[in-house]
């Protein structure tokens, strides 16, 4: 059996190995995503129950927010994911040039939308005088945001770490669904963030 | 399709040697291969010795503190002291003796019971459980420090346990423990969810599976579901020790309320995560011992999933006293009786399986008829409590403390002991004595009911629960004194349990393969179980696939045969490669975790700016963990492969050549 | 001894041993009456929520008994009798009967709709005082504290003297013991400054948690005048278990006497001209932990009450002037109210009127000299952790000789 034959019968939908067809390493990814989901929606709950009883001398979040540049970041972090996307359709192809390319501006917007949260936190603390200790809406939007951030990072350093892995060769059009587990992931955060985003930021301005 | 894959893994073998930073273990005895086994039988087996290990810890607990309370103005105990032996005792049992025996089920007997050679992650696999072992060690570290043990209650109540009420590190350690239990759980159940969807044998339909294998699952989706709230809830906690955020601190508009919410959707149905896999286990005993199949299969499945469901909805009956206001009450109360049903549908499935049975009175069973009658009492007064208003009597009292005892002694830990009992010939090949069994059961039953019934009246007579003395003219002394002599009991119950059990462990008489005529696939191994499990892959024709095979044995001999022969010019059998790296994630984690938790914040004064000893130690521990992960990562999911003679013994040296 | 033999008789025996604490339990109301029995309740709320206790026993018990007896039945009928027996050929592979599911499950949502409807109905009832009585409830407002209760008659006005020693009004306050007027509903606001707590009267009503940040509140009436027992329900730290306080409910008349004695400033004891002074007996040591109650006080805890409000046969009006002195210069002020004598602390318990107490220290020790000097000398020995020893006397570095906590016990005494 030549190689082109074997790539041209790679089924990325089905594996023969498991009791239902779906890849081990997805099936894991799903059901985690699901905890996920859990562990946003209770700090989300937080936030949203907080907002509803804010204790005499809370910010106003509309003031302290800048609506303009989180909707920037929603939009990078939203392009991000269509390059996941392409990053994994390429992998499925075996094209792992065009991966790269793909994986690299994914990780790009990544770090596009980090670096915005960096800045917006620094705006906060030192412009808005919104701390993570000197209300309790700090201490939601703080904790909140950040354990999305730390998603991203880790998504970021889970991208790069691929990303180099390519490049000895051992990543092949088989293990496609190594890259696209990582993806469902990524496209989980970029999901959790639009939820964040209008739970946080939109509701403001309702 | 199938053929190419194997293709594949025949094509790595050339590979060339991994650098040497990837090596991999291959002891086979020895500590080096408890350490870095990957194997679910030898992880089970760790979870289960640690398990019985805490039970021992967990019971002394148990016993100072009915010491204590054995006569009023008793000062065996300091109130500190009691307070640390009860937050410990509750969390010991539940998260370091039920959970992981259950674990220790779910590891060894569930993948043999759909067919499988391991669980879907190996590696996963193991790291969960050097993961639960730090969280363990986490929460007992306390013992030996000046800071003492946690005693702020299992529960942790804010603003209780906030730095302000509770200023040493001992709810440091509490948090960070619970967290990492949470990780390793979760990470347990995930692997176990992937496994029972993905791993089973042909012909092994989802409504073809063990009760226990089900039970199993519809557990690992309350864990992945309702760990979450709990690692939230210790998150903010923790933000609000050591970063002084405002989640809880009511000066600043905290809501202490928010945290029973929270601790309650993980903590009802942790209940379940506690009682499940104990149902399963009856629910396989029962049919053997009786020798006819479950009666009423699908509702047992439908009522265990239903159970798991309705879990989730339940769980403000544990706050009935906070002033939710009427409309809640009512509907929580409601929820609360609805979750009845499914749970008395099981017990009258159970009296049908008995049934018309040939009921053979082994120790297994009486433990798991045990659990029946025991559960039942439980759950009765289970009902007592979804009756909110009698409830507002009862929470926090003796009541209470009766109550849950029933369910998780005369339930989960009953049948806890009637799964030891039942699989241990398959574990370790050799049988317990009948004898010391049935005497270990009717002295834990008469010890337990003599412990935990007179707690019902002391409930009902206004002793609150979590004091550490009470006066002698509340009229409970006699009450006391009689719960403190069931203690007794209770511990000599369980000594002669466990004693008898480690004796035949190393000098029991040798057992036959499947000696109780057993239904389930994991009888159809010979005991101890090979370390591949199944020389062929098996082919599930019906409900009680071994009970099949049994009675059609030509057939499945031919069949296996066949399959046999496919199999062994496929490559042989697969086998995963150990790894050392779960266990020195796990290293990291501990390192990071006593960072965190047990190292003093650094002196300004000597450490002026970032840097101190914790931060230090945290970053250290979180350095190797990442490197230990990323390791890991890059060695491969990879293995070699066997061959077996038809004896089922390995042919060769048994050398794991890298393929 | 054949295990079938064994295990026989270990029945016969558990049986036996069920029995016999069977009969020890329905023997002797002694299991059902303690102090804060909830089974014997005195007044509606307690009474209602016992009703409902009881719907969910007999039923329960009444399914417990057919599905017992069938289980029973099960397990007698069908055993293996023999080993021949036991390597019999299988019985029938019955997988089981839909019929039979369907209606055990009907059955047991019927049972449960029979406990369903009074518990509904409970929930409405315990919850607030109903409607028609309204108008007609006392209201009062508890607050929890580490590790005592605080108790404020909002509807009442106390008079006190304002720094400038002018007369002045205050709201009414006590601690730890919580006066009602009999067969009157009493709706109490339920606050905590610090921690959780539970306030929890078995005899009265079932508990509602005291929660920081939160408004909570429960109504209790007592049939008749009565001495009830409560506690703190929800642990809430080191010596929650001696976080106790009493109830007194008393008849319009007496309630009212009661009200006005506790509206008036503290009380200055004065000489009795002829009468020689006093002398008192030493003090009696206690053991760790020790109960702080006398038999003779639990016999008739009302009328041990109503001792208490009248003055103390003996006193000694200089010793009670020194005492006065260093409940000032000994900081005590500072966490403690004294109505009149200059004390406006809002950390302790109010203590205007302590002397009329029956109990000391969150209800745990009885109001005696004894008890008070035990209280006093070492409160961090009774209950370990608390404010007054850790913040007062090892924070401040309060030394009392002998002869100071004579004259403070004489003084809090003569505080009726």
């Amino acid at each position: 059996m030549s190689s082109q034959a074997a790539a041209a019968t790679l089924d990325h939908h089905h594996d023969p190995t498991t009791s239902t067809g779906i890849p081990n390493k997805k099936l894991l990814m799903w059901a985690f995503l699901a905890s996920d989901c859990m562990f946003f929606g209770c700090l989300i709950s937080t936030h949203l129950i907080y907002r509803l009883h804010p204790p005499p001398g809370t910010p106003i979040a509309r003031q302290v927010f800048s609506i303009e540049l989180t909707s920037f970041s929603t939009f990078i972090l939203l392009m991000s994911s269509l390059m996941m996307a392409l990053a994994v359709n390429a992998i499925q192809k075996g094209n792992l040039k065009s991966m790269r390319w793909s994986l690299l501006t994914t990780i790009f917007f990544g770090c596009i939308f980090l670096g915005c949260q960096v800045f917006e936190f620094n705006t906060f603390v030192h412009e808005k005088h919104l701390t993570i200790t000197n209300s309790i809406l700090g201490t939601t939007f703080f904790t909140l945001t950040g354990t999305h951030g730390l998603h991203v990072l880790i998504g970021v350093i889970w991208l790069s770490g691929m990303l180099l892995y390519s490049f000895t060769g051992n990543l092949t059009q088989k293990d496609a669904i190594d890259v696209e587990s990582m993806g469902l992931y990524w496209h989980f955060v970029d999901i959790v963030w639009i939820v964040i985003f209008t739970a946080v930021y939109l509701l403001e301005y309702i | 399709m199938e053929a190419l894959a194997k293709t594949d893994f025949i094509a790595k073998e050339e590979q060339a040697a991994k650098p040497f930073v990837l090596w991999r273990p291959t002891a086979q005895t020895g500590l080096m291969s408890w350490l870095t086994t990957v194997d679910h039988k030898r992880i089970g087996l760790l979870y289960g010795a640690s398990a019985l290990f805490f039970l021992v810890v967990g019971g002394l607990e148990a016993l100072f503190i009915r010491i204590q309370l054995a006569v009023p103005n008793n000062t065996f105990l300091s109130s500190a002291q009691y307070n640390e032996m009860f937050t410990m005792h509750a969390t010991t049992m539940i998260f370091l003796v039920v959970m992981p025996l259950g674990a220790a089920f779910f590891n060894f007997i569930m993948p043999l019971q759909i067919g499988a050679r391991d669980v879907a992650f190996p590696r996963l696999n193991a790291f969960s459980f050097w993961t639960f072992l730090v969280g363990a060690i986490i929460l007992n570290i306390g013992w030996f420090r000046p800071d003492g043990a946690p005693d702020a209650g299992w529960f942790g109540y804010t603003p209780l346990t906030t730095r302000t009420y509770s200023p040493t590190h001992a709810v440091d350690m509490w948090v960070m423990g619970l967290q990492l239990l949470g990780v390793a759980s979760i990470a347990a159940a995930l692997n176990f969810i992937v496994t029972i969807i993905n791993l089973r044998a042909p012909g092994m339909a989802m409504m073809r599976l063990p009760v226990f294998t089900w039970m199993t699952l519809v557990t690992s989706f309350l864990i992945i579901l309702s760990f979450p709230a709990i690692t939230i809830a210790l998150v903010e906690i923790m933000m609000d020790r050591l970063f002084g955020t405002n989640f809880f601190e009511v000066s600043n508009g905290g809501m202490p309320i928010l945290w029973q919410h929270l601790f309650w959707i993980f903590g009802h149905p942790e209940v379940y995560i506690l009682i499940l896999p104990a149902m399963g286990i009856i629910s396989e005993i029962l049919p053997t011992f009786a020798r006819k199949p479950l009666f009423g299969y699908p509702i047992v499945v439908f009522s265990g999933a239903s159970i798991g469901f309705l879990g989730f909805g339940v769980w403000s009956h544990h706050m009935f006293t906070t002033g939710m206001g009427t409309v809640a009450t009512a509907a929580f109360a409601l929820m609360t009786m609805a979750i009845a049903v499914p749970t008395g549908v099981k017990i009258f499935n159970w009296i049908g399986t008995l049934w018309g049975g040939h009921l053979t009175m082994r120790t297994p069973m009486m433990f798991a008829l045990g659990f029946v009658w025991m559960f039942m009492i439980g759950g009765f007064s289970g009902i007592m409590h979804a009756a909110a208003p009698a409830d507002l009597q009862q929470h926090g009292s003796y009541f209470i403390v009766a109550h849950f005892h029933y369910v998780l002694i005369g339930g989960s830990l009953f049948a806890l002991l009637a799964g030891i009992q039942y699989w241990f010939p398959l574990m370790f090949g050799r049988r317990v004595s009948e004898f010391w069994g049935k005497t270990s059961f009717w002295v834990i039953f008469v010890g337990f009911n003599v412990t935990f019934f007179p707690m019902h009246f002391l409930g009902l007579e206004g002793m609150p629960r979590r004091t550490f003395t009470y006066d002698g003219n509340m009229g409970w002394n006699l009450g006391n004194f009689i719960c403190t002599v069931g203690a007794f009991i209770l511990g000599i119950g369980l000594a002669i349990y466990l004693i008898a059990m480690v004796y035949a462990y190393y000098k029991g008489p040798r057992s036959l393969k499947d000696p109780w005529d057993a239904r389930t696939l994991e009888w159809s191994l010979p005991n101890p179980p090979p370390v591949y499990n199944f020389q062929v892959t098996p082919t599930i024709h019906a409900r009680d696939s071994w009970w099949y095979e049994k009675q059609h044995a030509d057939e499945i001999a031919k069949e296996e045969a066949e399959h046999a022969k496919a199999e062994d010019t496929h490559g042989g059998i697969h086998m995963p490669f150990q790894s050392i790296y779960p266990i020195l994630a796990g290293l990291g984690i501990l390192i990071g975790s006593i960072g965190v938790s047990v190292v003093d914040p650094a002196d300004p004064t000597k450490y002026p700016g970032f840097w101190g000893p914790k931060i230090a130690v945290t970053i250290i521990g979180g350095a190797i963990m990442f490197v230990a992960v990323v390791l890991w990562s890059l060695e491969g999911n990879e293995g070699y492969h066997i061959h077996l003679n038809p004896d089922g013994s390995i042919k060769g040296d048994g050398a794991q050549k890298h393929y | 001894m054949r295990y079938s033999q064994f295990s026989q008789r270990a029945a016969r025996w558990a049986g036996a041993a069920a029995a016999l604490a069977g009969a020890c339990l329905l023997s002797g109301c002694v299991w059902f009456d303690g102090p804060q029995s909830t089974l014997v309740p005195e007044g509606p709320v307690a009474r209602d929520q016992l009703r409902i206790f009881y719907v969910t026993c007999w039923v329960t018990l009444f399914i417990f008994v057919v599905v017992g007896s069938v289980l029973a039945y099960a397990m007698v009928r069908f055993r293996a009798r023999s080993e021949a027996d036991e390597h019999a050929a299988p019985p029938d592979q019955g997988h089981g009967n839909p019929m039979v599911e369907v209606s055990l499950i009907g059955a047991s949502v019927f049972a449960l709709v029979i406990i369903a409807v009074p518990t509904l109905k409970g929930i409405w009832y315990s919850f607030d005082v109903p409607e028609d009585e309204k108008a007609n409830a006392y209201e009062i407002t508890a607050t929890g504290y580490q590790w005592w209760f605080k108790f404020e008659y909002t509807g009442e006005t106390a008079q006190t003297l304002d720094p400038t020693g002018k007369p002045a009004s205050a709201p009414l306050t006590t601690g730890n013991e919580l006066v009602i007027p009999a067969g009157r509903p009493v709706r109490i606001a339920l606050r905590a400054v610090d921690v959780i707590h539970s306030f929890w009267i078995p005899k009265l009503a079932g508990k509602v948690d005291m929660i920081p940040n939160r408004a909570n509140h429960l109504w209790i009436e007592a049939d008749k005048p009565g001495y009830f027992w409560g506690q703190c329900a929800e642990f809430c730290g080191e010596s929650h278990a001696v976080m106790r306080f009493r109830v007194i409910a008393l008849g319009p008349r007496e309630f009212n006497e009661w009200l006005n004695n506790q509206m008036a400033p503290a009380r200055r004891a004065e000489a009795v001209p002829g009468k020689p002074k006093p002398q008192f007996a030493a003090y009696r040591t206690f053991r760790q932990n020790e109960a702080g109650y006398t038999d003779a006080f639990e016999a008739s805890p009302l009328d041990a009450w109503r001792r208490q409000q009248k003055p103390d046969d003996a006193e000694d009006t200089d010793l009670i002037a020194k005492g006065r002195a260093l409940f000032q210069s000994k900081t005590c002020v500072s966490c403690h109210t004294i109505r009149g004598d200059g004390a406006v602390g809002v950390t302790g318990p109010e203590l205007t009127h302590v002397g009329a107490r029956t109990t000391i220290a969150g209800g745990l020790l009885e109001n005696n000299r004894d008890e008070l000097h035990r209280w006093i000398h070492n409160p961090g020995a009774v209950k370990p952790g608390n404010k007054m020893w850790v913040s007062g006397y090892l924070l401040n570095n309060i030394k009392l000789t002998p002869e100071d906590e004579d004259a403070l016990v004489s003084y809090l005494r003569s505080l009726k």
